[in-house]
This record gives structure tokens, sequence and C-alpha cells, in this order.
């Protein structure tokens, strides 16, 4: 994979800030392939993106009101219904309980995938490293909650099947499906991150102007469409591995 | 029409068997990149015949049935969405460099 370039806001961490970056890594027995610079563009971006996150919804709960909502409220009111309504539908019975995570996943994935439209940043959910971090929390999430939920030896009745007497042929087939979820929400999230960004790219090789804004406009409305689908699919695991058999 | 599909896929496999005698080779690695292109031609092209698929059954079931038309297109995203990583994998091998 080709480097990319440093943004400023990394060479401002590389500066300030590389003995922490360093130790950081050192923490996990890692070390920086450049020790002056540990710090790479997709850790500084989702550290951008988490502060966003957090300021923009701490402003919002500043602004909530009964009587007099403001615009802030109605547009994150629009948001949180369509989530709510997705939760009961996807998650099934007793969904919206962990509504908090769905909507903390949706709004980090989504600000990562829109602030590479900003000349300056890119979105740290174009590096595969970035989604599968999202995806391992999203599948250490549903199987804590599916243990939680209907206990231990009930969830891992789930891989056994139907029958007992397939239990040989459902169990390998069960444990490929359950790891193949984080591997597919990793590289669809990433591939079409990175395919926005190519595409734009070669564009702006071949025609000016025009032709790449027509493509930015195509990723803004999938990197909607792909956290939309990242926290479906997320709600449809923990709905699959809370359901109770009555 | 199937018969026809498998011959054309088992020549290219075919066409494509110079790739395996090649070790890691840095400089113009012409099989790899033809295969390339052609992987990600099949790829795109059985991708698009899918979402089409499903793109015309949700278009009737919306004209038979106007009221559920959230639910359809609900599903019809979801579908849409799916299929579409499907081609997104050809291409993250491609990348991938193999």
């Amino acid at each position: 994979m080709e480097q990319h370039h440093e943004l400023w806001i990394t060479s401002v961490f590389n500066t300030y800030l590389a003995g922490v970056g360093n130790g950081i890594l050192g923490l996990f027995g890692q070390h920086a392939h450049d020790p002056a610079k540990p710090w790479a563009n997709f850790m500084t971006m989702q550290i951008l993106t988490a502060l966003l996150v957090i300021v923009i919804f701490a402003l919002l709960r500043g602004r909530l009101s009964m009587d007099k909502p403001g615009k802030m409220q109605h547009i994150f009111e629009t948001f949180y219904t369509f989530l709510h309504d997705q939760a009961e539908e996807a998650a099934g019975h007793g969904g919206t309980k962990y509504l908090a995570f769905f909507g903390t996943l949706f709004f980090f994935i989504l600000f990562c995938n829109l602030i590479g439209i900003i000349p300056g940043l890119e979105s740290p959910t174009m590096f595969p490293a970035v989604t599968l971090g999202c995806a391992i929390a999203a599948f250490l999430y549903y199987n804590i909650v599916g243990v939680q939920a209907v206990g231990l030896g009930h969830y891992l009745k789930h891989f056994v099947g139907p029958m007992p007497m397939l239990a040989p042929l459902m169990i390998p087939i069960e444990i490929v499906s359950h790891f193949a979820r984080p591997l597919s929400l990793t590289i669809r999230l990433y591939a079409n991150m990175l395919a926005g960004e190519k595409v734009t790219l070669v564009f702006l090789g071949l025609t000016y102007f025009v032709a790449p804004a027509v493509f930015m406009g195509l990723h803004v409305f999938v990197a909607f469409l792909q956290a939309y689908v990242f926290t479906v699919l997320t709600m449809m695991y923990v709905g699959g591995a809370t359901a109770h058999e009555h | 029409m199937k018969g026809k599909l498998f011959l054309l896929l088992l020549a290219m496999m075919v066409i494509a068997s110079p790739a395996f005698a090649q070790e890691a080779v840095a400089g113009p690695r012409p099989a790899i990149n033809i295969t390339s292109g052609l992987a990600m031609a099949i790829a795109s092209g059985l991708c698009a015949l899918a979402q089409g698929k499903a793109v015309a059954s949700s278009a009737e079931a919306i004209a038979r049935n106007p009221g559920a038309g959230g639910a359809i297109r609900g599903a019809l995203l979801l579908g849409l969405v799916l299929i579409e990583s499907l081609a997104l994998y050809t291409l993250v091998i491609i990348f991938a460099g193999v």
C-alpha cells in the first residue's frame, strides 16, 4: 500500500506528542516504523472524530428542551427515532436495551466516514485497522450481551443447531460463520471508503472539477449507507444472540 | 447457457494458471495484471446482475403494495449493500497484491 502523506494534524501530534505515542505503542509491545513519527494519520483522525462526537453531543445535551425544541434537537430526534425503530425491528424483542451501543457505533462510523470529505482531513475508516477495531468491538459486544441475556449454556446451544445429531456438522459451520461476521463487516466498510476515495482521485486525474464532485456526492451517500448497514447488521447479530426461544 | 458459462470460466482459469508459477516478483507481472482486471470485471458484472434482480423485484412489490413501501425499501437497501460488498471483496484482493 502506498504511503499516505502526513496530514497537518498528524505532524502536530508527531512534533509534540511523539513520546506519548511511542509510550502507548510500547505498552502493547509494538514499535513504530519510524520512532520520530509514531502517530499515524488514522490514529489522529480517530481521536479528532471521537472528540468531535463528544463535543457535538455535549452541546446537544445543553440545548435539549421540552417546550421549545431547537433545530439541533429536531435533527437528532430524527436520528434517534430512526435508530430506535431499526433496533426494535432488527434486534428483536429487547433490542432497544442496547440502543446506546448501536447509536455510538452509528455516529462514530458516520463521522469517521464523512470527515474524509473535508480537504486536509481523511477518513480513518479507509484503513482496515480501524474498521477491524469497530468490527471486533461489535463482535465482542454481541457475544457478551448474548451470554448475559440467555446464559452461557443456552448461548452455546445456538451453535449446536436444531438437532443434537447434526452437532458435528453444525458446530464447525456455525463457528466459521460467526468469525466471518466481523471479517465481512471490516472489509465491507474499508473497501467502500477506499473505493470512494480512489475513484475520486482517478477522476481528478482524468477530468477536472465536475466528475470528481459527482463521485464525492456518491461518496457522501455511501458513507451514510455504510454506517447504517454496519449498525443494522450489528443489531441483527445482537438480536440473533439474545433470542429467547419460548 | 449454464454450460457455456462454466466452460468460459474454466478457460479463464486455464489462462490464469501461469500466474501460479511465479513467486513474489517485483516489476512487470502481466499475467497478474490481466487476471486482476478480468476478476474485477466478472465480479462487477455478476454483482450488477444480482442487484438488477433485487431492484426489479422490489419495484414490482412496491407497485403491487404501495403501503408496504417503507419495509420493502429497507429490505432493498440492505440487500443491495450486501451484494455490493461481494464485488468489493474482489477489489480488496486486487489491492492486497495477489
